[in-house]
Order: structure tokens, then sequence, then C-alpha cells
């Protein structure tokens, strides 16, 4: 099965990862981060990656430009970019992939500037990485990007240092370094998860406005189910290094298949409709290292069955787009 | 202290200016800061007002003004009837046994180097309310199983737990003296969603045994609509909007307040809904902008927003706003 | 009430496995200094018993002899067995190795958690006194005032002490600073622990570990400074016996008989050595992250 029957997505994917499994460590230590990871973005598709700490979905998004720690191994699976396996991309070639066809944007963007390089200079040089332009044009490039991303002044601005951005401003400049070659695919790893929440609805904003100029697909990897419903038409819901459910983000959030989606769209705190007691998903999430037989869902789940703990569940295409890993909800969709 | 006071805790007019230091030698001078101004309050016994705000309202501030951890540059906080500036070094300790604290930071607010046991003893010692021999681990054991932790796991130390365990260890600290305030800064937001609602779930619980009051801070306004009796919102340093949950959340009279409930994510794909996005940034502690400090922001500003400082006053929905415009929902969408 | 029966986390690593750590297997060479510093307490603490001959008697019939099977390191100008001082001056090493910094480090100490915890004008004075006394190289400001004082094991011992003070008091301030900021101390100050328990309790024993290393590393440099001192004439008084005095008596008769400078020298660079590498073992031990 493939994260691609999945999906609803017209035309072949622009992205698609199947099977991806990546460890840390080395033999007998090794820990398994992330299992069996499969799903699909398409062109100009925006698809959510939501789950907990430890769910390992920044493993995921890390290891789709192979920027994982040295520890950490990819120990199968295939990363499909329009066409081509990233998993098998020399690595010398993976610097002229970053950027030009998938950017990626970060929670903290101070630790991703330079400090000592100006803005301007800093989206300058991302420019200059990919294509070969005129100074002049490249120089035009840095300030129709920054008006673009919303910074006012732009001429002013550009030969500021990242210290003297807020972090609102710091996010914005990350995505126009993201944008300067215009990528394909957009990875932003919960872009607005160091945000107060009105820069953030700014943030989204500009994100949601992009995406209609410039058709660029986004991987949003967030937390937060609020972001997600708001950003993305897909979302693939990660629990414990695996998927465990996949959909359109209408229907998931509507009438999720799997308990834990279940649990975690009713343990949200809500501003709206009865302000009744929450509801709880009783005990943690497994450590990595620590992660039950069956399905690592099953310590903590309310409608497990015998099988649950003996075997793992697989993601299985249960409605049109649509899918879960979970013996008690495949059997009742069947 | 007497028990028959009107209000549990007021805040009169308190403020915090931190640093505006002149320089000496070898002293650097310093920028003023003011991170509190002049907030007014009352709580009842066994009520929880909620205090929410963006990074730099000062919410952090004012929870450690109120529990006299840092010393406030103006007004006065009474407890119980009782002026705590008033109090002396060993009076305001004993305060401290009425008066306790959760933390946002589960994995830095447990001493690294001292068991369970010991953590939760040590306030029980400090104010003479420790059994003697065995009987004081039975006491632990109790407060363990308040919070839904086994009590065998009270000789392990903090690094073999996961953030929420840490966090009900930090609960069952707070509430180890039987306090009548309980202040908690931002309990859950370095917490997964499904661990936050056992979290708040559990403060709850002990509130309605205990009878405590709960001063809750935080910044997600959702998670304060589940917990709070009222909410106070604060915008740089003053409190802009006071009063029952209801009113605020169903008819917020300051556009900051409406634009803060409008700009939280929902989970609802498709739900119809026209956003109010805020222009621009907080503006920086240290250059609040004259007037009201919200109109460099604000859709509805206009000249007296510049010159004019918005006094709190009540609102016919049962809230006070400092707003010269304010109204329900002013902002129209 | 919420009832949640969590699983814990599977870490049940042992508290305190400092030594363990400290003697991996990855490093032999702690092993072997390890024995090496136990060899010389033990030493050190038995002399008089395991030592062949008074270190302080002189015998005319046998000045400056070579090694023999009496005396197994030969004899000095005074014919006195060279080896029993050795074993001697060991004891007046370790003393004065425990003393120095031991003292240096509770007085740091004590200066340097007040100036971090209370921070203000206890700061103030306290950095500024540890800035005059680090402005002084420890050797020349021991050579001036023992000079003064006129020299003597204990007015050295005293002398050393004093100048070992500001290192400490800085380590113990940046790191009580460090500790300062931490979430748990404001907890333990809300919880309402008298101040006295929050530092004795909180503080202390989380910035300990770096004064404790530093004392382990001056331990050494004590050993070595004392013989300093004494080879210049300004430590140990002679006749006593002191690894430093035991060189400068010998410097006299260097081509007549090397061997009590030989075997003082020895004896100091190998405890030395193994102070060091002990207390490089125990840095890495306390703070894998350190460079």
């Amino acid at each position: 099965m493939s994260g691609a029957a999945l999906h609803a997505t017209s035309g072949a994917p622009l992205l698609q990862v199947e099977g991806l499994t990546v460890a840390f460590g080395r033999g007998d230590a090794a820990v398994t981060a992330i299992e069996d990871v499969s799903f699909a973005v398409g062109t100009g598709e925006a698809v959510g990656l939501v789950g907990e700490s430890g769910s390992g979905k920044s493993v995921t998004s890390l290891s789709i430009l192979r920027l994982l720690a040295p520890s950490a191994t990819i120990r199968g699976g295939r990363i499909l970019f329009a066409g081509r396996d990233l998993v098998t991309v020399p690595r010398s070639e993976m610097p002229d992939l970053r950027g030009r066809d998938v950017a990626m944007i970060f929670q903290e963007p101070m630790s991703s500037l330079n400090p000592l390089m100006t803005v301007g200079d800093q989206i300058g040089e991302a420019i200059a990485l990919h294509e070969q332009v005129s100074p002049q044009a490249r120089e035009a490039r840095v300030l129709e990007l920054l008006g673009g991303v919303g910074i006012p002044d732009a001429a002013q601005r550009r030969r500021a240092y990242p210290h003297q951005f807020s972090g609102g401003m710091r996010q914005r400049v990350m995505i126009a370094m993201a944008l300067a070659c215009r990528p394909r695919l957009l990875i932003a790893d919960e872009p607005t998860t160091a945000l107060d929440v009105t820069i953030q609805a700014q943030v989204l904003e500009l994100m949601r406005d992009i995406r209609e100029r410039t058709g660029t697909a986004i991987l949003l990897i967030s937390h937060d189910l609020g972001v997600i419903a708001e950003m993305c038409e897909t979302v693939v819901v990660m629990y414990s290094g695996r998927v465990v459910e996949t959909g359109r983000v209408a229907d998931v959030f509507r009438d999720a298949l799997h308990p834990y989606t279940r649990g975690l769209l009713a343990s949200i705190p809500r501003l709206d409709g009865e302000s009744r007691r929450l509801h709880q998903i009783p005990g943690n999430v497994p450590a990595p290292g620590a992660r039950p037989r069956g399905c690592a869902f099953a310590p903590r789940c309310p409608v497990k069955v015998a099988r649950c703990e003996a075997e793992r569940p697989a993601l299985t295409p249960l409605a049109p787009g649509r899918g879960a890993a979970c013996f008690v909800a495949g059997s009742e969709a069947a | 202290m007497s028990p028959s006071a009107p209000f549990l805790l007021r805040a009169e007019g308190i403020g915090k200016v931190f640093g505006g230091s002149r320089g000496l030698p070898f002293v650097a001078a310093s920028a003023r800061v003011r991170a509190v101004d002049g907030v007014s309050f009352a709580m009842q016994p066994g009520e929880t007002l909620a205090v929410v705000g963006e990074s730099g309202c000062g919410k952090s501030t004012l929870a450690r003004l109120l529990l006299r951890l840092i010393e406030p540059s103006e007004g006065r906080v009474h407890f119980d009837g009782q002026d705590l500036e008033a109090l002396s070094q060993e009076a305001l300790r004993q305060f401290r046994r009425h008066a306790q604290m959760v933390f946002q930071d589960p994995f830095g607010s447990l001493s690294p180097r001292r068991t369970v046991f010991q953590t939760l003893a040590e306030p029980l010692q400090t104010f003479g309310l420790a059994q003697p021999g065995k009987a004081l681990r039975e006491q632990v054991a109790d407060l363990m199983r308040q919070v839904g932790l086994p009590a065998s796991v009270m000789d392990r130390y903090p690094r073999q737990f996961s953030g929420g365990q840490r966090q009900r260890i930090g609960i069952a600290r707070a509430i180890a003296t039987g306090p009548r305030l309980i202040v908690a800064d931002e309990p859950v937001s370095a917490l997964d969603v499904s661990i936050q609602a056992q979290i708040v779930n559990l403060l709850q619980d002990l509130q309605e045994r205990n009878g405590f009051s709960c001063l809750f801070i935080a910044h997600d306004l959702a998670v304060v609509r589940h917990i709070a009796d009222r909410v106070m919102v604060m915008y740089l340093g003053r409190v802009v909007e006071i009063g029952p949950r209801r009113a605020v959340y169903e008819a917020p009279h300051h556009p900051y307040t409406q634009a803060l409930l409008s700009a939280v994510p929902r989970p609802d794909p498709g739900a119809a809904r026209r956003r109010i996005v805020l222009g621009g940034d907080v503006p920086s502690p240290s250059r609040i902008p004259p007037g009201c400090a919200f109109h460099t922001r604000c859709p509805l500003a206009r000249d007296i927003c510049r010159q004019e400082r918005p006094a709190l006053r009540e609102m016919p929905g049962g809230q006070q706003a400092a707003c010269h415009f304010a109204g329900p929902n002013p902002i129209p969408v | 009430m919420t009832t949640v029966d969590e699983p814990l986390l599977a870490s049940d690593e042992p508290s305190f496995g400092v030594l363990r750590r400290m003697f991996s297997l990855e490093r032999p060479g702690t092993i072997v200094a390890a024995l090496v510093v136990l060899a010389f307490v033990v030493v050190a603490v038995l002399a008089p018993t395991i030592a062949p001959y008074d270190p302080l008697k002189q015998s005319y019939l046998k000045i400056n002899t070579y090694p023999s099977a009496d005396h197994w390191l030969g004899t000095d100008q005074f014919g006195r067995d060279v080896l029993s001082r050795l074993l001697f001056g060991a004891r007046n090493s370790l003393i004065f190795g425990l003393l120095a910094p031991g003292i240096a480090a509770i007085v740091g100490t004590v200066l340097g958690v007040c100036a971090g915890y209370f921070g203000g004008v206890v700061d103030r004075i306290v950095s500024r006194i540890i800035d005059l006394l680090l402005s002084f190289p420890e050797l020349l400001l021991a050579i001036m005032i023992s000079a003064a004082l006129d020299g003597g094991f204990w007015n050295v011992l005293l002398v050393l002490s004093i100048a070992f003070v500001p290192g400490f008091a800085r380590v113990a301030r940046a790191t009580t600073l460090a500790v300062r900021q931490e979430p748990y101390i404001e907890a333990s100050i809300s919880v309402g622990l008298r101040t006295r328990t929050v530092i004795l309790r909180h503080v202390v024993p989380n910035m300990a570990s770096p004064v404790v290393v530093l004392a382990t590393l001056w331990v050494a440099s004590a050993i070595r400074l004392e013989a300093s001192l004494s080879f210049l004439g300004l430590g140990t008084r002679p006749p006593a016996p002191s690894w430093g005095n035991i060189i400068r008596d010998a410097l006299g008769n260097v081509f007549g008989s090397p061997w009590p400078i030989i075997g003082a020298g020895l004896a100091i660079t190998i405890v030395v050595l193994s102070i060091n590498v002990l207390g490089d073992a125990l840095r890495d031990a306390l703070d894998p992250d350190m460079p």
C-alpha cells in the first residue's frame, strides 16, 4: 500500500514518502525513531503533519532534506520528490536541491540566521547559491521578497541585522529566504510555535497568501490542530513514530477513525461550545526505546482488543482518501 | 490571619519598574522597563481568576509581585486583610504557607538532586506540619495519591519522570501546606495537548476538594475558558479588560481582547469566520506608547487614544474595559 | 479524583555514578593515577612506621653516601637518610596539599555564593576584592608575604590559602549566578523556605561540582608551590624535611650524589601529575559536556 493511494490529489504527487524508517544510534543500542511512515504531498497542496512530542514528526521532516543528525540513519523506504528518490541522491547533490526545489523554515528563526550578516545579504546569498543573476537583479529580488513577506520599508530594513528584528519579523525574513528560489515545496517545522498568538495569526496569513500567489506546496509540521485545520487540506497524524491516521482535514476533524486522533481532538480546549471538563487521554507517550510490541497506542486506548497488544496494525485505506492504522477502526469500517 | 475578610487577595495599583539606574562608576546604566503598571483587582475565596496576555504583558511579573517574590515599585497587596508590605521577614514566610505557586517549567522547577520525597517533605518540615518519623512518608504518599502518582516512586529523582508527571509533583508540592491561594504560572504551556488536559482537570479536582483560590496565568485563551471563573486580559503591563468568563468570551468589550480571541486558530476546518489580524508588533516595555498603550496596533485608534490613557470602566456586560471606544465586539468584522 | 497509572520512564540509572564514570575502562590512566595518589596518602600517614631512620638524625660518619642496602637513596650532607626524609616530606606535602585548597575552597565558596546569591552591594564588594587579589601572581604573592612574615610552614600555608581564595570565589560566584536563575530556586523560596535553607540545600549542592574539581587541581598546585617555596628557603624550615628543601639541601652536592634530587624531583612530578589526571577525570565525570 502506498501513501499516494490514500490521497485524493489529482496527478502524481510532488512528494511521496513511502515506508520511511529512521533509527538513531548503531547496533544493539539503536532506537527506531520513525517506522514505516508513508504520505504524499500533491503539487500546490498543503499537508499538515501533526503529533505530540516524540511522535517523530520532526524526524520525518528533517529526513526529507537529509538534515538528520549524523547518528541517525535511514533504514528503509523511499522519498520521491518529483520522481527522484532523495534517499539515494548522493550527499554532495543535496545542497543543490535544498533551497532550490525544497526549502525549509524552522521554529526558532534566530538560530537559522547568521547574526553577523544583514538580512538582505543573507537573502541575496540564498539567491546567488542557486541562480546566476546580476547584482542589480539580485538586489531587486531581495527587496521584492522582503516586501512580499510584509516587511515595511524594505530598502531600509534589508541593511538590518537579525537581532534588530522581532520574532515575528525574523520568521518573515526566514520565509523570504525560503522563497528566494521559488521552491516547489516549503517544509515549515512548527513555524509559529515560538510566536505570540496575534503574531502567529500574521505569519499564518502570510503563508496562506504566499501559497495562493505562488502555488508552492506546503508541508506544515505542528502540534497545534487549530493551525493545521486553518492551513491544510490534508492531515497526517503521527503517534510514537508511526502514521496512525491520514485523510482530508475536513473528514478527519469531523469524524476521526483512529482512537488516538479522536482522543486528541476531544482533549483540545475550545473557544466555542460548552466549556465542559476537558477530555483526557490517560497515560504518557511511550519513550522511543520503550515502545510496546503491538500498537503503540494500545496502553492508552479505550477500545483496544487482545490483538492490539500482540500485533502492529498497518496504515490501511478505509475510505476514499482516508486511512488509519487501527484494527478496531478497520473492522468497524468493513 | 482573620478568617472573615471579604476578599482573599486584593491588589491596589500595583506596579513594577525594572532597571532605570543612572549608572555608577563601574556599573552600567540600564533602561527602565515598566513591566506592570497600576494593576488593581480582588479575588474571592475559592475563585479562579485567569490572567491572559502575550509575552511581555507582565503577567508573570504580576504573579511574583502578588506572592512578594519581588518587591513592587508601587501599590499594595492585601492577603486576607493584611498588607503584605507591613509583614516582617518571618510573617512573610508564614504567608507563603497560605499562598503557593506552580511553575511553568516542569523540568527546571524541581531540584535535580532531591528525590520526590525530599521535595514534598520540605514544605511540611519548614512549617512544622511534618509528623515525626515514618508518618512523614505516609503524609508524602498521601500527597502523591492526591495528584495521581503512585507512592512507590517517591524515592526517585525528577529526571526519571515525564513532563506531565513532574508537573504533578510540582502541584503536590504546592498543595502540601494546604494553601488558600495557588498562583499557577503557565502550568500547562510546556506540555503536550493530551497531557495538558490531565493537568487542567487535576487542578480543577483539587480546587473542588480543597477549596483554594487559583490565579491561573496563561497565554492560551482556550485553556483559560475551561478553568476560569473570571478573566483578566493584560497588555504591556496594564489591565485592558477584566470580568466574568462568559462576558469576556462572548462579548469582549476591548478591541485587544476581541483580536486576541479572533487570532486563536480553531480546529474547525471550513468554519466560516472573519479573522481580525492585528498589524505590527507588541512595542517594547521599555518604550510604552503614550495614551492607550494599544493604540499603535488598534484599528479603532483616534487622536484621543494617543493622548489620553483610558481608565477601566464598568461595562453593561458585567466586565470592566479600559478603552475610549469600549463596547461589545468593538472592531466591526 | 484523577487516577492515572502512568508507566514511568524506564530510566533506572544510579543517581550518582561519578566514581563509576571516573574509572570507566576507557581511561586506564585514571586507575594508575588513583593508585599513585593512594600510595602517597598511605606513605604520608604511615611515615613514622615505615621510615627506616629518624629523618632528623645526623651522622657525620655517613655524609653524602651513594644508595646502598642500608640507605636506599643514600644520605645527605648531614648524613641523614634521604629515603626517610622523603617519606616524612610526603606528610608535609599531604597536609599542605589538603589544607591550603581546603581552607581556600571553604572561604572562597562562602564569598562566592554570597556574592552570587545576594548580588547588589555584596557582589560588588566581593568582586572587587577578587579582582584585586587575582591581579597578583600567587607565587610572587606568597614569596612577598612569607618574606615579610619570615616564612615557615604555617605562614606559607596561610598565605597560599589566601592566594587561592579568589579563584574559588570567582568560580563559586559564576556557578551560583547560574543556579540562582534556575526555576527550582524560585520554587524553593516560594514554598516558604528560609534563605539559609535555600542556600545550603538547593544552591550549594548544585554549584559544588566545579568547586570540587578546582579544589582537586589546586591540591596539585599547592604541593608544587610548597615545594618551590621550601626550595627557596621560605617554606618548611630546616631541619624539618620537605620535598623542596631536600632538593635545596642536595644542590650543593649535585655531582657527588644526585639521588636526593632525583628522588624528591620524581616524587613531586609523579604525585602532581597523578592528582591532575584524577582532577581531569573528576571534571569529566561531573560534567560530561565540558570540553
